[in-house]
């Protein structure tokens, strides 16, 4: 637990330069293209929020969409009451044409930022507590969990497209205004915004590696290895395992509110199966075992396809699919396997070398060399 | 005072009745065996005793407190620690990440929230030599040999310091002299904690035990010190006398 804190801390330092310096340098502080960059900032948290619950504990969240849709559907909630203001009743447009006399109750308290702020986080966090409380006081694990988190979600995306009256069906919520916060019109093309993106997924990443990093984070890493052994111990896995799944479904919230305002409209296909499948692969390319990682993940692959897609076009989605069987068959943990990998043989080669000089000091005075290892 | 009290407990798989009927009340501090030929049925009643197995019928108590209907991990914090036959550690956390799992006198959300380090002192350091894993203290549990793996689930459960400590077969795959070592590692528990232990080493028993239990079809079938019990016809014939006969082949 002690050791392994201090690689974190550097990985976590190049990670916010890279964001907080290197991306905003790389395209000139265009705030046109940071727009962009906002955008792969939002889907890097959504990876960063798969990773919490499938790398640390072992589940598999295939429905990830699913609260990261929410999360983008009540900003967008929000961004179209605020639009609508002006219109007969306040009633948003497509409520007008299917007819709605007014305003559905659980639309009303969406008119304040401040409500809408916190159900962003808490309505995703909730909903996942409670599936989450059902399946692990059930004792399902791996697979099953997969299964039943997929097509929850799917059923939630066919009743977001059936009740068009309420959701805006297949299109959506469209025609958004802009967020104000504090008075501050939140403008998605500048480079304010890219910052408030930013610093508020350096924040999550921080409280997420407080977690991973505390005793709590040790305990799931042992429920993803053997919960059954977890359980003679005295812990209550199951709320361990709530814990992360419902935590991931809040960060999951917040990239789905920023997706929502960087693109401007909230869509059925947030909460659909590509996109989930997605963040699967994305946290899967950069390393699931650590959240940095996976962020990671999630940026440079989208970056690779904002690239990429316009020289390849339709065969991205392939190209994609490859590059994910290629990460599962050769590198099993990520690209941050190959590093953590590269790391250990420059430790062993490193030991080697000293221990051949200095093996007779040791022995002579094995305390002083734990104690040393101990204070890490 | 009876630590551990077992009432009628039976269980039955689809018809198969693995523990019938048991009775057995282990006083605090004592160092019961659990002898039998394979299928009698001790593994399945450390089972029951953890929760890892629901009985059909029967009762546990633990002190007073009847825990036949607790969760598992509710019976670890009541005091049940479980060592389990194939050494069952976490393999991709190291040594020390181990024994910071063991150590859960407080296993609440709440609590490990707030814990980021392990000291490297005062228990686990005595722990540590205990068991002989100073020097792997950041090997992963993966590397250890499979001695240092049986040590290394002991040391877990010296951390998490149950009243009650069921052991299965604690001493398999270990050479004699770790078989000795556990045996005065066991001798100073005795006292402090109840133990149960179920073992085919003959020489061990003969070492450790206060009591000995054989079973044989899920039942009781002698109890007494060891004289007595290599000294009964029926135990000879149910299960001594091969046990014998492996021990010279």
């Amino acid at each position: 637990m002690n050791k392994g804190f201090s690689i974190d801390c550097i990985g976590y330092a190049m990670f916010a330069v890279f964001i907080l310096l290197v991306m905003p340098w790389m395209v000139d502080y265009s705030g046109y293209e940071l727009n962009t960059y906002a955008r792969y900032l939002a889907l890097g948290m959504a990876a960063a929020a798969l990773a919490l619950s499938w790398g640390t504990a072992g589940l598999l969240n295939l429905g990830q969409a699913l609260t990261f849709g929410i999360g983008a559907y009540i900003m967008a909630m929000h961004l179209k009451l605020k639009a609508s203001a002006s219109q007969a009743g306040g009633l948003p447009d497509f409520m007008v044409w299917t007819n709605m006399e007014e305003l559905p109750w659980f639309w009303e308290p969406f008119h304040s930022v401040g409500i809408t702020l916190a159900a962003g986080v808490l309505v995703p966090v909730g909903i996942a507590g409670l599936i989450g409380g059902f399946m692990f006081r059930g004792r399902i694990t791996g697979v099953f969990v997969a299964i039943i988190t997929l097509s929850l979600m799917l059923a939630v995306q066919l009743w977001m497209i059936a009740e068009q009256q309420f959701t805006g069906g297949q299109n959506g919520l469209t025609g958004l205004a802009s967020l104000e916060l504090f008075g501050w019109s939140v403008d998605i093309y500048t480079v304010a915004f890219y910052y408030l993106v930013a610093g508020c997924l350096m924040v999550i990443l921080t409280l997420a590696l407080l977690l991973v990093r505390s005793k709590a984070g040790l305990v799931l890493r042992a429920i993803k290895a053997d919960p059954e052994r977890v359980r003679f111990f005295g812990y209550d896995v199951a709320r361990y395992e709530v814990l992360a799944f419902s935590i991931s479904a809040g960060i999951a919230g917040v990239a789905g509110m920023f997706y929502a305002m960087v693109l401007e409209f909230a869509s059925p296909t947030y909460m659909g199966l590509s996109l989930s499948l997605a963040f699967v692969i994305w946290a899967a390319v950069g390393g699931r075992e650590s959240i940095v990682a996976a962020t990671l993940g999630g940026i440079g692959v989208n970056m690779a396809e904002g690239r990429l897609s316009d020289l390849f076009f339709d065969q991205w989605t392939l190209i994609l699919g490859v590059i994910f069987i290629v990460v599962v068959l050769f590198l099993p943990r990520g690209l941050f396997g190959l590093v953590m990998d590269f790391r250990e043989k420059l430790e062993d080669f490193y030991r080697n070398k000293t221990t051949a000089s200095t093996a007779s000091a040791m022995e002579s005075n094995p305390v002083s060399a734990i104690d040393q290892g101990g204070d890490k | 005072m009876a630590a551990l009290t077992l009432e009628k407990l039976t269980v039955s798989f689809g018809g198969l009745i693995a523990v019938n009927e048991l009775d057995l009340h282990i006083r605090d501090g004592e160092l019961r065996c659990l002898l039998g030929p394979n299928g009698a049925g001790k593994s399945t009643t450390l089972d029951l005793i953890c929760g890892k197995t629901k009985p059909t019928s029967g009762r546990v108590l633990l002190g007073n407190k009847d825990i036949t209907h607790l969760e598992e991990f509710k019976r670890a914090r009541a005091g049940v620690g479980r060592k389990f036959q194939t050494p069952t550690v976490f393999k991709e956390l190291n040594v020390i990440e181990n024994l910071e799992i063991g150590r859960s006198a407080r296993p609440g959300i709440a609590s490990t929230l707030r814990v980021f380090r392990t000291p490297v002192s005062g228990r686990i350091r005595e722990v540590l030599s205990l068991v002989g894993l100073e020097g792997e203290m950041f090997t992963k549990a993966e590397n250890l040999s499979h001695g240092q793996t049986q040590w290394l689930e002991l040391a877990m459960l010296l951390m998490q310091d149950c009243q009650v400590i069921l052991m299965d077969e604690p001493t398999a795959g270990m050479t004699v002299q770790e078989t000795n070592q556990t045996a005065a590692l066991f001798r100073e528990l005795q006292g402090d904690h109840t133990m149960i232990v179920v073992e085919h080493d003959m020489a061990f028993v003969r070492d450790i035990a206060d009591i000995v239990t054989v079973m044989d079809s899920g039942s009781l079938l002698a109890e007494g010190n060891i004289a007595e019990i290599e000294s009964n016809a029926a135990v000879r014939e149910a299960y001594l006398a091969d046990v014998g006969d492996d021990e010279h082949a």
